[in-house]
């Protein structure tokens, strides 16, 4: 029974930590609709804000705070003045693709300023414990815990009874009436952008503390938390966040005593998917308030896409099949390779994400299935790889549309959520899958691509294989885009109640679209798999569903022939600021966030 | 607008290749033409502070190497590329390595999935893949230009396992280990170890690398009522376990892989990991002539920051690698067919590296047991703690 009383008590100083992004996160949301993926980068600039004054300048706690508190707020007027402000009148993406970039610009100058090494962080308060069931607590899970549920109550406080909130609330509802009525809509923005920075960058030195250490790699962790907490607790319901991290916290930690450490994130992903299935707006929004989404497409730019002509694209395809008969060196094919196979993967969320509005942060799982199906088909029964890669794409197809489909009653941001933890959820079963994916060893030995009998490992071979299957996959995307079946996808997409009154099936059209899409996605991944000859959970992770959706948006959302360029355009730039060494993820940032400020629509247009 | 792109574009690559050429200037300063060794590993991404370690030992070894007159006059240099320990990027840097002639052999990557996708295309055009951390079982299979000075697991867990068990006596356990190939088998083989000694396993427990939070874990670890932790881990994150585990009320004994033992345990530790043992390769006050060399001459180097197990990595790759290419010269096959001449090189992890030419890699790995004492790594004297 004592253990009972541990496992809660460990929830509860789990969940005070996740707390500390989610408020900063649900108090952006809550204003401009905008899931912050920056949140997590400034908590790490602030521990480290937080490493400087404690370890170099010797500054006593309460200064400590102030000083992180106030260069957080001043990291996030700026990203709010330089990086989103001039988005505001482009489509709702683009903020949320700025705030990719800018996470990726702020924690490599993290990186580059203070090395990648781990640092540890000494805490400023007397180290006395308390005894507390059968562990100790100390000063500062209590200082943690007060300045969780303070700033929440400060903030609930100020939004329903200062004027400033009043402003944020009115803009937050409608922002147009807002700004009729005479509110400064961008000095609120300002606001509550500064409020989250600081509060942000204080909770990451606190956390720092708590477990003496900071590192570079916290930022990612503390968004994927805090974004689970958030949207359980209600998106943009500041007290709510509170109540979801702590319920987070406590499902985590119960999670560890009934199966296992190994399957703590599994059940904080169950989680949300159970959440967002059963109360789409978090279990603290009322059904009655009004849906957080607009009901007609804005969510994605309507633009006129860029004709290119026929013959271009077939130039420039014929420019790229003969590509290996002249004498290019091998790094380059192999180069192009990666970008047809991200241009499968792009293919597939484009139509999804582009075509049908519902953008998947969490592709990289189809990747994942049709990489172990074919794998393993090959491996364990022998079947010809040819066929093997076709089996990985209908799994990839069958499956993914399976595990999507609780999801098809969302909209917006919560679809992305909703398939984040999905994907993350796909990661950790086959992680604890044992006896069939082996785990955490991984599956060696994949048989390399064949063909009819002939093997495929040239260069070459390889680059004309994948070139080949990608076109034929985009040329029927190509044909479906312009059928009876694509005009009901954009349809559904642009206005999904207008859609459903003409007597459209949304159900039946997004499992076609994720059936369609999974089976590219699959056998994208099932080429890989016999490509690399090893794969394990690890190798198709969440940093490649971001980049696939950074390709899509890059070259406009639905576009075929934009989602390959955008493909060979983000495999092949870090790849030409490979000279660049350490700066070139940086520089891929910077180029990024200008390519969002300056073409929203994509580099081909949303189609 | 599309003419803003353009600009930008080039903007951003004109910036690379000024910090570009910085770089390769600085490379070229050292000699006109040194023999170059291609790296593959993470200088971006979540491993990062790996690969900054892997430059820190190469480093120091090239200076010795040519201080001493580099190899038959000409100098030693590598080429680093980064990989972000994504299997796509190092397929790429390996396609290439292979088609650059001024490559001789290649060093890394750091994880299984980012080095053994990498394994087919070295094996297929015939460069040598030297992965000096990779302990995935697999990773010598992937062929014959594949070798290892990674201490495989099979011999290394074994002696973990006689520590705790024979020496310091613990005979229930509970492994903790990182859920990761490395960490798996690892578990393995420790558990294999430890039951033939006679001590019992009470739990095992694999995290995930991104957990910070083993509060729960540890209340599942006290309800088994082992006599001793063992830690599986790296530094960052067995220092984590530590500390919480002390603050869940946990008293046992813990000891820890050779991986913790890095500066950063002690300081990310602090008094959490008093008294935390460990079997090593090597230690601060070892009188082994190669490791005097190696911390003197990384202190000198390195204002007097303590090296870690990485940089030994490293250093004893970078002269392992010179040891070869004196021996096969500058062609691919004969460098690979001089792994299996090469005999007693200086090593600070097996005092002389001798590979195995059946399984590609290095066996019977020095091994020191170590205990942390008043914040310091320390030889063990037998008392019980």
């Amino acid at each position: 029974m004592s253990s009972w009383f541990d496992y809660t008590i460990n929830g509860l100083i789990i969940g005070n930590v996740y707390a500390l992004v989610a408020v900063g996160l649900a108090l952006i949301f809550g204003v401009s609709r905008l899931i912050n993926f920056a949140q997590g980068s400034i908590y790490l600039v602030g521990a480290y804000i937080g490493w400087v004054a404690v370890v170099r300048l010797h500054t006593p706690l309460p200064l400590t705070i102030i000083v992180v508190a106030a260069a957080a707020a001043l990291v996030g007027l700026v990203i709010e003045r330089f990086g989103l402000r001039p988005l505001q009148n482009s489509v709702r993406i683009a903020p949320l693709l700025a705030t990719i970039g800018i996470s990726f610009v702020l924690d490599q100058l993290v990186m580059l300023t203070f090395s990648p090494n781990p640092r540890a962080l000494p805490s400023q308060l007397p180290d006395v414990r308390f005894q507390l069931g059968g562990g100790t607590i100390g000063p500062l899970d209590l200082l943690i815990a007060g300045v969780g549920i303070t700033s929440a109550l400060l903030l609930f406080v100020f939004l329903r009874y200062s004027k400033l909130g009043w402003a944020v609330r009115a803009a937050s509802q409608d922002r147009d009436a807002a700004m009729q009525m005479g509110v400064d809509v961008n000095r609120v923005n300002q606001a509550v952008f500064g409020i989250a920075a600081a509060l942000g960058g204080v909770s990451g030195m606190l956390v720092g503390m708590y477990y003496n250490q900071i590192d570079t790699a916290m930022s990612l962790q503390a968004t994927l938390k805090g974004v689970v907490a958030e949207v359980v607790g209600g998106a943009g319901n500041v007290p709510g966040a509170v109540i979801g991290s702590l319920l987070l916290g406590l499902v985590e930690s119960y999670g560890v005593a009934v199966f296992g450490t190994s399957y703590r994130n599994l059940f904080a992903f169950l989680l949300l998917v159970v959440v967002l299935v059963l109360r789409p707006n978090g279990l603290f929004i009322s059904p009655r308030q009004a849906p957080p989404e607009p009901l007609t497409g804005t969510f994605i730019a309507p633009s006129r896409p860029l004709r290119i002509p026929r013959w271009a694209l077939a130039v420039a395809g014929a420019i790229f099949a003969v590509l290996p008969l002249f004498p290019v060196s091998f790094y380059v094919l192999q180069t192009l390779i990666n970008a047809w196979l991200l241009g499968m993967l792009a293919l597939s969320l484009t139509l999804v994400a582009g075509t049908m509005g519902q953008v998947s942060l969490g592709h990289a799982a189809l990747l994942a299935i049709g990489a172990y199906t074919s794998a393993l088909l090959s491996l364990t029964l022998n079947v010809p790889v040819g066929l093997a890669i076709i089996g990985g794409g209908l799994m990839s197809a069958a499956l993914g549309t399976l595990l999507i489909s609780p999801s098809f009653r969302l909209r917006g941001h919560y679809v992305s959520i909703a398939t984040l933890a999905i994907g993350e959820i796909v990661a950790l079963v086959i992680l604890n899958w044992e006896s069939v994916t082996r785990g955490p060893i991984g599956i060696s030995g994949i048989p390399p691509l064949t063909l009819f009998g002939y093997d495929l490992i040239s260069p070459s071979s390889v680059y004309w294989f994948s070139l080949a299957v990608m076109v034929v996959l985009a040329l029927l995307q190509g044909r479906l885009l312009t059928s009876h079946l694509g005009r009901s996808f954009r349809a559904i997409r642009d206005d999904d109640i207008a859609a459903r009154a003409y007597g459209l099936s949304l159900n039946r059209y997004k499992s076609l679209a994720f059936i369609f899409g999974g089976f590219a996605a699959g056998v994208s991944g099932g080429i890989a798999a016999h490509l690399y000859s090893y794969i394990n959970h690890e190798t198709f992770n969440t940093q490649q569903s971001i980049l696939a959706l950074t390709v899509v948006i890059l070259g406009g959302l639905g576009n075929v022939v934009g989602a390959i360029v955008g493909s060979v355009a983000l495999v092949g730039l870090p790849e030409v600021f490979r000279i660049a060494a350490e700066y070139r993820i940086l520089i891929y940032g910077i180029v990024l966030l200008l390519l969002v400020r300056f073409r929203p629509q994509g580099l081909l247009g949303t189609i | 607008m599309s003419n803003i792109d353009r600009r930008t574009l080039v903007k951003g690559s004109l910036a690379a290749m000024m910090a570009g050429t910085a770089f390769s200037r600085a490379a070229l300063a050292q000699s006109a033409e040194p023999i170059l060794l291609g790296v593959s590993g993470p200088l971006t991404g979540p491993n990062a502070q790996y690969g900054a370690q892997w430059k820190q030992g190469f480093d120091l070894a090239l200076d010795e190497i040519h201080a001493a007159g580099g190899i038959n006059g000409r100098k030693l240099a590598y080429q680093f590329e980064d990989s972000q320990s994504d299997p796509r990027q190092s397929v790429a840097i390996a396609q290439k390595f292979v088609s650059d002639p001024r490559i001789v052999m290649e060093l890394g990557d750091f994880s299984s999935p980012a080095s053994m996708a990498a394994s087919p295309i070295y094996q297929r055009g015939g460069l040598v893949q030297f992965g000096f951390t990779n302990s995935h079982p697999d990773f010598t299979k992937g062929g014959d230009f594949m070798w290892s000075t990674s201490v495989s697991q099979a011999d290394e867990q074994p002696l973990l396992a006689s520590y705790a068990v024979r020496r310091l006596g613990l005979k229930k356990l509970a492994v903790l280990h990182l859920n990761t190939d490395w960490g798996r088998t690892s578990r393995d083989h420790f558990v294999k170890a430890a039951k033939e000694y006679g001590a019992e396993i009470a739990v095992t427990e694999g995290y995930i690398a991104e957990e910070r939070d083993f509060r729960s874990t540890l209340v599942r670890v006290r309800d088994a009522s082992p006599d001793g932790l063992i830690l599986i881990s790296y530094y960052s994150d067995g220092a984590l376990i530590a500390r919480q585990a002390r603050q869940v009320g946990l008293k046992q004994t813990i000891c820890a892989a050779s991986s913790v033992y890095s500066p950063k345990f002690l300081e990310l530790g602090g008094e959490a990991v008093e008294d935390v043992h460990l079997g090593t390769r090597y230690f601060p006050q070892d009188p082994r002539p190669e490791v005097r060399k190696f911390i003197e001459g990384f202190k000198a180097k390195y204002n007097g920051q303590e090296p870690d197990a990485f940089n030994a990595y490293s250093y004893d790759a970078m002269n392992m690698a010179a040891a070869v290419v004196k021996i096969g010269g500058t062609d691919r096959r004969a460098i690979r067919d001089a792994f299996a001449k090469v005999k007693d090189v200086s090593s600070v992890i097996f005092g002389q590296a001798t590979f195995d030419v059946e399984s590609r890699r290095v066996k019977g790995a020095m091994n020191a047991e170590l205990v942390v004492r008043k914040g310091q790594f320390t030889l063990w004297d037998g008392k019980p703690t």
